[in-house]
Parts: C-alpha cells; structure tokens; sequence
C-alpha cells in the first residue's frame, strides 16, 4: 500500500539567505502515527503548512498515495496549536463542528458523534469562549475528525494547556486514531510526548531543517501514562530522541555564536 | 434600597429637566406670544399630524423610503466591496488613497453635481444619502477583513471552502463588529443627507415640507418636522441596536471574557 503522504526533497525558503527547509525527506504509512520532532523554531510548523497544501514548497513534493495535490484536500484535517484563534467564535460549539461538514445528510447525527468521541455533547451548544481551554481544544479535535479524514495533522496540539489536561488529550487522540484507524502526524518539541504518542519519531536538524534521523518506537500500542513513561525501552528511546534534538539545539547555538563574532 | 433609590433618581432628574423646559417654553410661549414660538400644543398637533394625517404619505413617508434605500445600498455596497478590498491584501495599498481622498468630500458638495447627472429626481436624492453613508461602512469593512485572523482563513481552506465561501462564512462574520460600528455613525450621515436633498428641488418629504413650512411662517409646522426627524434617528437608531445585539451577541460575551482575562 502506498504512504499516505510521502514527503521528498521538500525545501521552502521565505527569502534567499535564509532557507526554513532543505531536502527534507520523509514517509507517514497508513495508520502509523508519526512525531516530528526539532530544536524550537526549526520550521516544524512551516513543514506541516506544506504537507496541507496551505503553502507550496520551493523545490521537492509532497505525495498522497503517489499522488500530487495542490489545495487542501479533504482527506485531511489539522488542529492547531492556538485553540482560542482557530475555533470560530460567533459559532456554537455545535456549528464549529459541523463547519467543514459538506453533506447536508446525516449531518447532526455525525456532529453528535464527533461530540461524543471528545466528551462535548454536553457543551454543543455554548459558544467556544465559555469553554475551559482544554475543552476548547477537544471541540477543535471533533472538528478535525468530524470529516473522517485519512490523515490528522497536529501542530503543536497540547502546548497551549495545562499538564493534566495535556496527558488526558493525549491519551484521546491516541484513542481516536486508533478506533478511526487515522494516520496522523504529531508536529511538536516535546520529546516526551513524541516518544509517548507516535511508531515513529522524525528529528529534524536545526534551521534550515532537514532529517538527522527516523527512529521506530517499537513500544507496545496500548500505552499508558505511567507505566509507558517507566518503562526502560521509554527511556532508552527518549535519551536517544534527547540526545539529537539537543546536539541540534548545541549546533544552533554554536552557528549564532559564531555569526556574532 | 439604596440601589433602588440610585436608580430611580436618574430616571427622575432625566424627566424632571425635560418637563423644566417644556414648562418653560410654554411660559415664554403664553406671557410672550410670537411667531417663532408657537405653544406647545400647537407643535403637538402638527407633529400627530405628521404621525398619522395626510402628510404622513406626502411628508414622512417619503422621506423613510429614500432614507432606507439609500442607507441600504450604502450598508450593502460597503459592506461586500469593504470586505473583497480588505481580503485583497496587495490590492488594498493601491485603493487606499482613492478611498481616503474619497470619503474627505463632503456628500453635501457632490449635491450639485448629482443634480446635474440625475436631475431633480428621487434616484439623486438616494444617490446623495448611499454616497454620504458609504464611507464609514467601506472603511470599517476594509479593516475588519485586514484585522481578520489569519488561522482562521487556515481552517477554512482545510475545510475545502471556496474564496467566495471564506469571504462569507468567515471574513464577514469576523468583521461584523467594527462593520457595526460604521453602520451606526452611516446612519446619522444618512439621515443628515436625507433633510438636504430634499431641501433642493423637491416637492415632497420632510426636508421639503420644513423649507415650505419656514417659507409660509407656519412656525409649529416647521418645529414638528424638526422633532419628525429627531423621531426616525430614534427609532432607527434603536431597531440598529436591538438587531445589533442579536447579530453580535456572540461578540460582547467573547470581548468580555477576554477583557476579564487581561485584567
């Protein structure tokens, strides 16, 4: 079967001297659940904007089952990092949901269950600023999945919420891929989360990025908080994921000191 | 009971100054009588008149018809071009002078020169209302689309939407509330620039039937119009707000709650 999405050779620049991406080069197979990892401000977010065909990248492409596309399609679906900007909020909860939902038939009934998988039926009809900000986020995730989409992208999902909020979401969409049985891509700079959530973790370099290395996480699928996160294969793979991520943020520092002097 | 004292005094002291100058009016009015100030009771009568008598259909209603369909058009044309030029982000610099040089002319100076293009007709005096109404719907437009999030416009393309779609669905509803703003201060513009039109070339609505009335020294005549007019800002204005609030409920509870957060 082909990847869903088959990233080659992409590279985006902003402007000439600076490129964000070079050469980067990657596979997302159906039904794995991959993590792209990188020093901060790496252009992770960049990369996940031209997997969704929200901007197209200079050089290289991006493959959907061997196929180019060139608008967002509908087999995917993103959540944002910043709930409270990409939730619309002259909308109810409710018509949030249903906003990307096309077909008039059986509309409600697919909100509703969307809803139900995110533990918001209760709040469909508020409006998304009276919600905490977890609950925010989940009613972006309904959103997202409403359109059983093959593919979920996730920029940054959870860094905008509470630590207990965070492993609960966490614990959710790991639950929702694998009843919907989604493909997704987790973009985010917390190692642990990578390592916890996703078969797969991509690292990327530091600015311009490109892959230093693709590691498996061959960790049993039923994962749990705690009993994961204490287990020695977790923390053999976390040092290893560690340790790359932080000689690409040493790197970084090294190249800007270096431009000072 | 102190807060239902607090509550009544202001109510009390906003109707007492009023009935103050009323009493007073009718007192210079009766111990002086002249020409231009006619008692109340007279006013009164011409104003009910106005309310429901003849001059309804030849005065007011007139009047009302080309105030909302020249306010209308403004709304309308401000509104949707506000929006397409606001979306247009490398168009915008170039319209904007046109727009800003524009919206300085005085609607009342482009009066003659309507004249001449529409003659004494009632498409001139719409014509004059829309031009006068429109800058301040097209502007507020313009920025609530520029000021429109830019994520928002992310998740509108994911969800497959057409730029005619997104411009609808999501630019317009996040612009609403400073379109609002615009429509209000369109609605005092209108409402100046429907008395002037028809203080020209006109033989009916309440411009015209003031102008008449000044001629004819009937002075109540003249007052009642006046308070006609005052009558029309007000209830428009209201009917504006209470719409307002339904369309925007959303905002206030949004705008609050961020308010709430910052403090």
């Amino acid at each position: 079967m082909q990847p869903i999405i088959c990233v080659e050779g992409v590279t985006k620049a902003y402007n000439e001297s600076a490129p964000i991406l070079q050469d980067v080069t990657f596979k997302v197979e159906p039904g794995q659940f991959t993590a792209v990892v990188g020093p901060s401000g790496c252009g992770k977010t960049t990369l996940l904007r031209c997997i969704a065909s929200l901007m197209q990248p200079d050089t290289g492409s991006v493959l959907h089952r061997g196929q180019q596309f060139k608008e967002p399609p509908s087999w995917l679906s993103i959540v944002f990092q910043d709930y409270n900007r990409s939730l619309f909020p002259w909308l109810t909860v409710r018509k949030n949901v249903a906003f990307g939902l096309r077909d008039k038939n059986g509309r409600a009934e697919r909100v509703l269950a969307a809803l139900r998988s995110v533990g918001l039926e209760h709040a469909a009809d508020l409006y998304p600023w009276q919600l905490s900000g977890g609950m925010q986020q989940r009613c972006a995730l309904a959103r997202s999945i409403v359109v059983t989409p093959q593919l979920l992208l996730l920029d940054e999902p959870f860094a905008s919420v509470d630590a207990q909020t965070r492993t609960d979401l966490q614990d959710m969409v790991m639950d929702i891929c694998r009843r919907m049985s989604l493909s997704a891509l987790l973009v985010t700079h917390d190692i642990d989360e990578a390592v916890f959530m996703a078969d797969k973790v991509v690292v990327l370099s530091t600015r311009p990025a490109r892959v230093v290395e693709e590691i498996e996480i061959n960790l049993p699928r039923s994962r749990d908080q705690l009993s994961t996160k204490e287990s020695p294969e977790f923390l053999h793979l976390r040092h290893r994921v560690y340790t790359l991520v932080r000689q690409q943020a040493h790197k970084s520092t090294i190249v800007a000191s270096t431009d000072r002097t | 009971m102190t807060s239902k004292r607090s509550n009544i005094a202001p109510l009390a002291w906003q109707v007492s100054t009023l009935l103050a100058v009323l009493v007073a009016w009718q007192w210079a009015a009766v111990t002086n009588p002249t020409t231009h100030l006619p008692p109340l009771q007279l006013i009164f009568t011409r104003y009910l008149d106005l309310l429901w008598g003849d001059l309804l259909w030849s005065a007011v209603a007139p009047s009302i018809l080309r105030l909302l369909i020249g306010f209308s058009i403004a709304v309308l044309f401000g509104a949707v071009l506000g929006i397409v030029i606001g979306s247009l982000r490398w168009f915008e610099p170039f319209l904007r002078p046109v727009i800003e040089y524009l919206r300085f002319i005085p609607a009342v100076a482009v009066l003659p020169a309507a004249l001449l293009v529409f003659g004494a007709t009632d498409t001139m005096r719409i014509f004059v209302i829309a031009f006068g109404s429109v800058f301040p719907v097209l502007l507020a437009a313009i920025d609530g689309a520029r000021r429109a999030e830019e994520l928002l416009t992310d998740v509108a393309r994911i969800c497959g939407l057409s730029t005619a779609e997104r411009l609808f669905r999501v630019t317009l509803p996040a612009a609403s509330p400073l379109i609002f703003a615009g429509i209000r201060i369109a609605l005092s513009i209108a409402l100046v620039m429907m008395v002037i039109s028809e203080l020209i070339a006109a033989d009916n609505g309440l411009g015209y039937y003031i102008l008449r009335s000044q001629r004819l020294f009937q002075t109540a005549n003249v007052y009642a119009g006046v308070l006609m007019i005052g009558t029309i800002g007000l209830v428009l204005t209201l009917f504006l707000l209470t719409f307002e609030k339904r369309v925007l409920a959303w905002h206030r509870g949004w705008r609050g709650l961020s308010n709430t957060k910052s403090a």
